[in-house]
């Protein structure tokens, strides 16, 4: 594996692990909303979320380039705050991350929140806890399959992101070369080995990742039923 | 006291209720399914809104401009169907409670002997039976040194032993502490045995509601008016002289014998007796298999009901009777009020 290879393959695991973390942050008081919410704006906010499932992540690269472009709405407001460009940063591939892997994260977080049901909420309520008490109580370890499946979701996802790096990152090593473009830019030079490697490398990561979640998913579920 | 004045209107959830109870003792919450008791007591917790007013021992708990949150009433909510925290052990949900509330007047140790969960502490609540649940649950809501406790049904999700294994912890737990309690229930058993007042509900309204045999004996409510009506004497258990039979001495001095049961002399007992299984005579019958005959005075008769029979309310020395007789034998006899008659009770039974 080539130096470049590693660097593209550290960025591509720390912008990862940088979306997952903001993407449960924020996806956690979203879901909730969502999951107790009869405001008529719901459809309107989950469709909005959703978007990425079906958007070709290009579209949603596209609109982003033209957000961070420079003196674009996006740009001037960070500008004014003293905060760098976005366009082909780091920094912007972290913010593009978060929109792209949103539903992979709110969804099975939702998901969860809405199987809890009320009465264990109610009775944590009617013995004296308020509602934070009652989330980090009651709700997190109730939700801990819901969070694991959201975290290697939005892992896994953001991991694998093309598209929208692609339009957003410029490619630039050591601050935005991916490995899923390393792999890209091998198979146009031809160079079908180093390709495999990254690919191998890929591969292997994912498989791990998930292997360790249906195993932590399996011991668990054991661990209820005894 | 605990004065409640509010109404909550929601599609197939509406509810009017104006009452006043002592904060002291439990009050039975009664009426047919469908009645709205379990929306009032939810009321009661906070976890319903609703407009209007409420206030327990002069501390304002809802009002046109406030609104105290569940969470800061110090609640003991016993659910229907056995809910304790799936992620806790017994251990932990005993603690969720204590580590919560305010420091009640007895220790966890206290507790878990009343409710013999000794040996259950370390268990996860789905290797326990219902009735187990349900003593975990009553001792989690005890441990929060509660200012009110809530029952909504504890005991009808439960089978019929469970039931009455769980109905002395029931009991003791009501009895032995100064906690204002709320019970729902639909069964006049319970009702009988644990009630000191009464509210009654009907089709989402609080038709009545006092002391409980003041409720049961008023003749223009539809409890009354049906064969369901029903009335309790208190008393002690005495010294048997009938083999085979316990003898209860009710607080008027008369002595009942019933089925024989097993609590020893001297424990304080309710008799319920149905209104249709007190039969009216003139004269002192002899020979008869019915044993226990009373002495009494009939007070008022109510209205024929639907299946021609009336309520009579009867003065059994100082207690309360309830007899239910067709409208027929009324005439036949001439019963009227002020008149002396025998209270036949064909059977009387401790409740439960």
């Amino acid at each position: 594996m080539q130096p470049s290879d590693i660097t593209a393959l550290i960025i591509s695991l720390k912008l990862a692990a940088y979306s997952t973390l903001i993407l449960l942050v924020l996806g956690t008081p979203l879901a909730w909303w969502l999951s107790q919410t009869r405001n008529r704006l719901k459809p309107v906010l989950e469709a909005l979320i959703a978007l990425p499932l079906v958007l070709p992540p290009t579209v949603l690269g596209f609109y982003l380039l033209i957000g961070f472009a420079p003196s674009g709405p996006i740009d001037s407001l960070l500008d004014s705050l003293g905060i760098p460009s976005l366009a082909f940063s780091f920094q912007g591939l972290v913010v593009g991350s978060v929109i792209y892997s949103l539903p992979f994260v709110v969804q099975p977080l939702q998901t969860a929140f809405v199987g809890l049901g009320k009465r264990q909420l109610e009775l944590a309520a009617t013995l004296g806890a308020g509602p934070l008490d009652r989330f980090f109580t009651i709700v997190l370890p109730l939700s801990k399959l819901g969070y694991l499946t959201a975290a290697v979701l939005g892992f896994a996802h953001t991991l694998g992101e093309f598209g929208v790096v692609l339009m957003i990152g410029g490619n630039i090593p050591g601050e935005t070369q991916v490995v899923s473009i390393q792999i890209y830019d091998h198979v146009e030079a031809l160079d079908y080995t180093s390709a495999h490697t990254l690919a191998l490398g890929l591969l292997l990561i994912s498989f791990l990742v998930l292997l360790a979640v249906y195993g932590i998913n399996r011991q668990s579920r054991l661990v209820t039923l005894q | 006291m605990i004065r409640a004045d509010f109404r909550l209107e929601r599609i197939g959830l509406s509810i009017q209720a104006e009452f006043s109870v002592p904060a002291k003792g439990v009050t039975a919450i009664f009426g047919p399914s469908g009645s709205g008791k379990t929306t009032l007591l939810r009321v009661l917790a906070g976890l319903e809104p609703a407009v209007g007013s409420l206030t327990v021992n002069d501390a304002c708990w809802l009002s046109p401009n406030s609104f105290l949150v569940a969470h800061k009433r110090r609640l003991g909510y016993v659910f229907q169907e056995p809910s304790l925290f799936t992620h806790l052990s017994v251990w932990g949900n005993l603690q969720y409670g204590w580590k919560r509330g305010s420091r009640p007047a007895w220790s966890v140790d206290d507790v878990v002997e009343m409710l013999s969960l000794g040996d259950l502490l370390k268990q996860r609540p789905e290797t326990l039976s219902g009735g187990e649940q349900q003593r975990v649950a009553i001792a989690r809501a005890l441990l929060g040194n509660p200012r009110l406790l809530l029952f909504d049904e504890p005991l009808s999700a439960l089978d019929i032993e469970s039931r009455s294994q769980l109905m002395p912890f029931l009991e003791k737990v009501l009895q032995h502490n100064d906690i204002p309690a709320f019970y729902v229930s639909h069964s006049p058993d319970e009702v009988a045995r644990l009630a000191d007042h009464l509210i009654l509900m009907e089709k989402g309204r609080v038709v009545d509601y006092g002391a409980l045999a003041e409720m049961l004996g008023n003749l223009d409510s539809n409890l009354a008016l049906s064969d369901e009506a029903f009335s309790v004497l208190e008393g002690t258990i005495v010294q048997s002289s009938a083999p085979g039979l316990t003898c209860v001495k009710t607080d008027g001095g008369h002595r009942l014998y019933v089925p024989l049961h097993s609590s020893e002399a001297g424990s304080a007992v309710r008799l319920k007796v149905s209104a249709k299984d007190v039969s009216l005579c003139l004269i002192k019958p002899d020979k008869t298999s019915i044993i226990n005959i009373l002495p009494s005075n009939i007070k008022s008769i109510s209205k024929v009901s639907n299946n021609g029979s009336r309520t009579l309310k009867l003065d059994a020395g100082g207690a309360q009777l309830l007899s239910r007789v067709s409208d027929f034998s009324c005439q036949q006899l001439q019963l009227r009020p002020g008149l002396d008659v025998f209270a036949q009770i064909k059977s009387a039974a401790l409740v439960f």
